[in-house]
């Protein structure tokens, strides 16, 4: 459903070329649960980039259910962000002016949905924090604030749920809660790709990749 | 992303910096304040205008004693060139023919007193000026004949000194002697306003002006307007010849032609309102560029939420959108503050009296709409560049921005 061919995203600092990602590939199928794990500049990040049709490889081809991204424009993209993928990032990155309710419904806005209100709820009580829906981010803990932005990745039912190091601002007992969450939702079927730097919470995982400089230097099974 | 959804979000963003908001709109505020508030004050004093000239007679010539310094000797218009005009055998183009003498006079009732212009006029007058009589009567030739000591008074005189009464019949005191009042006029308004007295000539040549035979102007109507430079000629050589003014000397007499003056006091007030315009539409760049300014600072500091808006699928016309959508509001926001302002300030200066003159500031429809439309455009215009910065930030770098 996924699958990186020779993908290579090279970074160029005036004289000096960076290799970002050299010559990746790799698949994946439909309802896998994988983490991306190594150490820090070793490209996890800009793989995730790619895989969520942020960024653009340099070479190699991208295709995602079936299509390949290549050719698209950046409204496509954009377009695709919002049906086929979800996002959850280390820093939450929840509009901080907007209601817990108001964030999880944006998407929803984006793809010109109706009855976003009652969506956007029950996307909040999927995911247990039905009762702080018209709570700031300000005002929720960053376990809350994590979950809101998992029901917001969810919202539109996509294929493939992108987490970069989803608990790397949680503690541990926030961050095993979280993993639950997503393990709970990979068991519905959606795919989920989560970088961490930590092997207890790529143990929840099915699959592990590590990459090192770039390059993936092993991918196994658990 | 529906319109209704950028709006409401660009009413949260304007909200949420209540102090920014005001402050950057404050340029259209004002901008669009002083334009409403100019151009209603400009439409008041055209229709004050439009209803003095109606008043006096616009197709009259006005014929006064010359003050150019140049004419050595003068000799004042008296009742007998008044009298001369009449003659139809030298002047067949004139129809009318209205002297009058006025001088300013303190008159009281009762306790009650006004400072007015009190002129002396024949009956005559009111061919040529729209008096309408509200109660008794107006003056007759038998009281120019006679000298007789009547008054009739202007509506805002008869109204301060007498009150609700009746002013007909009443005694009238005036520089020493008294004066019967036979007659009230109605509202006029216009420039003169209503505060004055009317007496025939006679009596005010030899109760208030000092006896002679001298009038200060005389208003003469052509019979048919095609006949008006006629009328200046014939005007011109009767006047010369009774004057004794030598060939080749100027006169010591000047026509005023009234659409002559009316041209030209619309022309001043055409230049007075592309004035306006200008300053309005300084204000309106600068304020323009205020909004653009705080837009721009606003695209910095929201990096990171147009990040995450693309993130999660925003596209290029979204973010360009939400942007203006959010400069034109701002914008739309300080025109109506101006607008409110600008109605409140005219209200104010209805109620106030400037002497005399009653000009009442017009806020009319097709103001409103396009001070509205005015403030929209401008936000729009000062939008764009911002929008455009927005729509086009890469998603990656907006969220790694801090
Ligand atoms: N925008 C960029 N410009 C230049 N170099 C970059 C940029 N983004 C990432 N890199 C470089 O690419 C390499 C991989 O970065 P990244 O994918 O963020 O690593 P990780 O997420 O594994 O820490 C690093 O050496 C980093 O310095
Ligand atoms: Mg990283």
């Amino acid at each position: 459903m996924i699958e990186l061919k020779n993908i290579s995203k090279i970074y160029d600092i005036g004289d000096v070329k960076v290799a970002a990602l050299n010559n990746v590939s790799f698949t994946c199928e439909k309802g896998e649960f994988i983490s991306i794990m190594g150490h820090s500049g070793s490209g996890k990040s800009t793989m995730m980039n790619i895989l969520g049709c942020l960024d653009r490889p340099t070479s190699g081809s991208y295709i995602i259910d079936s299509v390949d991204v290549a050719g698209m424009t950046d409204d496509e993209l954009a377009a695709m962000r919002n049906r086929k993928l979800g996002f959850v990032f280390q820093s939450y990155n929840l509009l901080p002016k907007l209601t817990a309710i108001a964030n999880v419904e944006l998407p929803l806005i984006y793809s010109g949905n109706n009855h976003r209100r009652q969506r956007a709820l029950a996307a909040l009580e999927a995911v247990g924090i039905g009762k702080r829906a018209s709570h700031k981010p300000s005002e929720m803990s960053g376990g809350e604030q994590q979950r809101v932005a998992i029901a917001r990745a969810l919202i539109n039912d996509p294929l493939v749920i992108l987490a970069d190091e989803p608990t790397g601002n949680l503690d541990t007992q926030m961050s095993h809660n979280i993993m639950s969450l997503l393990v709970e939702q990979s068991k519905k079927g959606i795919t989920i790709i989560v970088v961490t730097h930590e092997e207890d919470i790529a143990a929840y995982t099915q699959r592990t990749i590590y990459l090192r400089d770039g390059i993936i230097i092993e991918d196994k099974k658990r | 992303m529906s319109l209704w959804e950028s709006l409401k979000s660009a009413w949260q963003a304007i909200f949420s910096n209540k102090t920014r908001s005001f402050l950057t709109m404050l340029g259209i505020v004002i901008g669009v304040c002083a334009v409403v508030l100019l151009v209603s004050l400009g439409q008041g004093f055209q229709a004050s205008m439009t209803t003095t000239f109606n008043n006096m007679g616009a197709s009259a010539l006005y014929i006064s004693t010359s003050t150019d310094k140049a004419v050595t000797s003068v000799r004042p218009l008296t009742l007998d060139d008044a009298e001369a005009l009449q003659d139809k055998t030298v002047a067949p183009s004139i129809s009318v023919v209205s002297p009058t003498l006025s001088s300013r006079v303190t008159v009281q009732y009762g306790n009650n007193s006004a400072n007015v212009q009190a002129t002396g006029v024949k009956p005559v007058i009111t061919e040529i000026r729209n008096y309408q009589v509200d109660q008794g009567r107006f003056i007759t030739d038998q009281d120019v004949t006679a000298r007789s000591n009547i008054i009739v008074l202007g509506y805002q005189t008869a109204t301060v000194l007498c009150g609700t009464d009746n002013p007909v019949g009443k005694s009238v005191r005036g520089q020493g002697s008294k004066y019967q009042v036979v007659g009230t006029l109605q509202k006029m308004g216009g420039f003169g306003g209503d505060s004055y007295i009317l007496m025939p000539l006679t009596t005010m040549q030899s109760k208030l002006t000092g006896g002679g035979n001298n009038v200060q102007q005389i208003a003469v109507k052509a019979v048919s307007s095609d006949l008006v430079d006629s009328v200046i000629s014939e005007v011109t050589s009767v006047l010369r010849n009774r004057h004794y003014i030598r060939t080749g000397a100027a006169d010591d007499f000047t026509i005023t032609d009234m659409r002559e003056t009316l041209a030209s006091m619309q022309a001043t007030l055409a230049g007075f309102s592309l004035f306006m315009g200008a300053v309005g539409a300084i204000s309106l760049i600068v304020g323009g560029i205020g909004i653009m300014n705080i837009m721009l600072v606003s695209v910095t500091e929201r990096t990171r939420e147009i990040g995450i808006r693309k993130a999660i699928g925003a596209k290029r016309r979204d973010i360009l959108l939400q942007f203006l959508i959010e400069a034109a509001a701002l914008s739309l926001t300080g025109g109506l503050v101006g607008l409110g302002l600008a109605m409140l300030g005219a209200m104010l200066m209805g109620n106030i009296s400037l002497g005399n003159t009653t000009v009442t500031p017009v806020i009319s429809a097709g103001i409103v709409f396009i001070a509205l439309g005015v403030s929209i455009g401008t936000g729009l215009v000062s939008g764009t560049y911002p929008a455009f910065r927005a729509a086009r930030l890469d998603p990656i770098e907006s969220l790694r921005h801090e």
